[in-house]
């Protein structure tokens, strides 16, 4: 195997492992840029992660049903395009505060003036 | 938690009519005698339950998954089973043959079992949040 296989092959492992919960943060993201739609949830999950992150609708609403019922969040029907309406979903209050707590505990330490040198530096 | 979910009240309702036909064809065949009937509407009824557990308690689960380890299903099961049985002796539909006795006793061996469930599902509890297990809440 030469390098460049074995480096595309080990980045795409280490992607597999690093992706795995990382849905919430995307999806809570995305509810805190405004209420969304299924759909619109997909898609700003997609755009916003240059389509490194990719979420099918089930899965989305299996995870929205999971948050729904630990109260982070919840929906108010609105008027769907010409169909039947639509679930537009929000962060609760409690859901708020969670990703408040989650960013600043877990993402804000990449934001760090050593962390963020040693990111930028050349090796 | 919400406890009484639509695949619940689903089962409940299949389950409640299941128990209804089971009774019933008990008490006819036990009165006229019909053995190899009355193991055949067992096995049937076995199976009958099975599948609606299954598929019901399937849905339920992909709808939303609580993390009871199956006790809701276990109780309203307990439940309904023996209020229609006592129902059934109390208005009288039951064979010369039955003994009401039986009902009471199948319930208390039936109850010891689902308050050991009961107590598994406490202990279970303890790693849940709402009713969902702290793992499967994120992903």
């Amino acid at each position: 195997m030469n390098e460049s296989n074995q480096l595309s092959e080990l980045l795409s492992a280490w992607e597999e492992t690093y992706k795995k919960g990382q849905l919430t943060l995307w999806i809570f993201l995305s509810l805190k840029d405004g209420k969304k739609y299924v759909d619109e949830i997909k898609s700003f999950v997609e755009e916003q992660s240059n389509y490194t992150m990719t979420c099918e609708s089930q899965s989305l609403y299996r995870n929205l049903r999971k948050y729904q019922h630990v109260g982070v969040v919840d929906f108010e029907s609105g008027e769907g395009n010409k169909g039947p309406e639509r679930k537009y979903y929000y962060l609760t209050k409690l859901g708020q505060m969670l990703l408040n707590s989650f960013i600043e505990r877990n993402i804000n330490l990449f934001f760090n003036e050593r962390i963020r040198n040693l990111i930028n530096k050349e090796v | 938690m919400k406890a009484l979910t639509k695949n619940l009240m689903l089962f409940a309702v299949f389950f409640f009519m299941g128990a209804i036909v089971f009774r019933y064809s008990l008490s006819d065949f036990i009165e006229s005698r019909s053995f190899n009937l009355i193991w055949l509407i067992a096995v049937i009824y076995f199976f009958f339950n099975f599948f609606i557990g299954w598929f019901f308690g399937k849905r339920d689960y992909e709808s939303i998954p609580l993390n009871d380890i199956g006790f809701r299903f276990h109780f309203i099961t307990y439940f309904l089973f023996n209020v229609v049985s006592v129902l059934w002796f109390s208005f009288g539909f039951n064979s010369h043959f039955e003994s009401i006795r039986i009902v009471y006793i199948t319930a208390l061996f039936w109850g010891i079992g689902l308050l050991i469930h009961f107590i598994f599902y406490l202990i279970e509890r303890k790693n849940s949040i709402n009713g969902l297990n702290k793992e499967d809440i994120f992903e």
